[in-house]
């Protein structure tokens, strides 16, 4: 499994403008796998990210919208994306200019491809 | 349309008074408001819609009712209304086309009035309106071009010399789709000028045509909408996808906006739960040192939900429905960013 897991986050790393990809466990909030850049801490982000997901997830459910899917934050320097892939979530840090449409089509292929 | 036989009018009045749950209120109020009775067929509408809030064609006669009695904010509303559970509802479409014209909302009377022509591409008032906004659009670009200051009355001038206004307010077939069946002409041809809403008696659709509404219109209108905290979002809501749109502030209360009926969950609650992960999400951002938070979105299994600061503390959050695309809920979040700012600019 962790070589389904390394090629999903490989994949997404590969995508023009993201800083980095990683496959965190739902429950722990721990890195399972990481590929970031240099000086950023993989288990600040894995704790964080999964903080936050799990806190919309539950927001989300307690106003009946439903199972959470998908996660994306905008700040002034770029976004955060996570999608729910079931045990894990995958997130991906990008920069402001990357290519939206396809860093979220590539992160939601890596969720059906571990699903 | 035909005129009821006087049997069918005491069916349906026996219906209704023997079950309030009948959907015979539906056609006894067309009846009662073809016999010029529109408060009657407004409380058959309104008690009916208690039993029924998802009737599109209630809803869709109420806003006539609203609108013959000149209350054009509280028909947009109702039309609005119907667009949430018929997207492709002509009358609507057209009726709300109409009064974006009027309000001077050109992009949105536009979206109306297109989606309108696309599902009745003959109708002969939709193509004039869209005619007479091609004008106004024209009008309000050469002003924007030339840098003019935003001189109304020579607008007005110009628009009255291009005969848009008259044009379309003598065209029969214009009158006609706003003609009370009690006979009253709904539109005015010597209409000059529009009036604010609320302010005349049976303000027609078609009168603003004769003329763009004066800066100082615009103003009490946008006032108008302000007024009332649960319509101020109401010109986004009132087409697309969108289920509503709220501003909250940061213990999650909600200042104003609101979600159509229907929606899961309640305004109150929505605003509560979503006061953690807002905070979250401005603790991730920092940690990646991605600079300031300007917004996340939230693709749930029944909804999409959008959430964005306004000022520090205060929020606006739209929702909209699960196959609203991505990047039309963005665009839509900037939109309601813009006004939930001019809110709490007047109000706050």
């Amino acid at each position: 499994m962790i070589d389904v897991y390394n090629a999903a986050v490989q994949r997404l790393s590969r995508v023009s403008g993201v800083r980095g990809a990683l496959l965190v466990d739902a429950q722990a909030g721990v890195p399972v796998v990481a590929e970031l850049a240099e000086g950023v801490s993989g288990t600040a982000v894995a704790a964080l990210a999964a903080s936050l997901f799990q806190r919309t997830a539950q927001a989300s459910e307690h106003a009946d919208f439903g199972r959470l899917t998908t996660l994306q934050v905008d700040a002034d320097e770029g976004h955060m994306i996570a999608v729910d892939a079931g045990e894990v979530i995958i997130v991906v840090v990008a920069e402001r200019a990357a290519q939206l449409g396809l860093v979220r089509l590539e992160a939601h292929r890596a969720a059906e491809s571990l699903a | 349309m035909k005129k009821p036989a006087p049997a069918d009018l005491r069916r349906w009045s026996d219906e209704v008074a023997r079950d309030p749950t009948s959907l015979a209120f539906l056609p006894l109020a067309r009846a009662y408001r073809r016999q010029g009775q529109r408060e009657a067929a407004r409380q058959l509408c309104l008690r009916g819609l208690e039993h029924y809030p998802t009737h599109a064609e209630a809803h869709s006669l109420l806003a006539l009712l609203y609108l013959e009695d000149g209350d054009r904010a509280k028909a947009a509303d109702e039309w609005s209304m119907v667009l949430r559970i018929d997207p492709d509802h002509f009358e609507s479409l057209r009726g709300i086309g109409f009064c974006y014209l009027e309000d001077d909302q050109l992009s949105r009377a536009r979206q109306a009035l297109e989606r309108a022509a696309l599902l009745r591409p003959h109708d002969a008032t939709v193509q004039e309106a869209l005619q007479v906004l091609g004008t106004r659009q024209e009008l309000h670009a050469g002003t924007v071009t030339t840098n003019a200051s935003p001189d109304d009355m020579d607008v007005q001038n110009r628009a009255t010399s291009t005969g848009a206004g008259p044009v379309i307010a003598a065209d029969p077939s214009f009158r006609d789709a706003w003609m009370s069946p009690a006979g009253a002409d709904l539109v005015s041809p010597t209409s000059t000028g529009s009036r604010p809403a609320g302010t005349s008696p049976a303000q027609p659709a078609g009168a603003a045509f004769a003329a763009p509404a004066s800066s100082a219109d615009r103003a009490r209108s946008l006032a108008l909408d302000f007024a009332d905290p649960m319509s101020v979002f109401n010109s986004l809501t009132a087409t697309g996808p969108l289920l509503g749109v709220l501003l909250i502030d940061a213990h999650g209360l909600v200042l104003a906006g609101s979600m159509a009926r229907g929606t899961p969950g309640s305004e109150d609650s929505l605003g509560a739960m979503l006061g953690p992960a807002i905070a979250e999400a401005g603790r991730t951002v920092a940690h990646l040192a991605l600079g300031d938070w300007r917004g996340m979105l939230i693709e749930a299994g029944v909804a999409m939900l959008h959430v964005a600061p306004v000022r520090p503390g205060t929020y606006v959050v739209l929702a909209g429905r699960r196959t609203a695309p991505s990047g039309w809920m963005l665009r839509s979040a900037g939109q309601a960013q813009e006004i939930a700012l001019r809110y709490l600019e007047e109000y706050a």
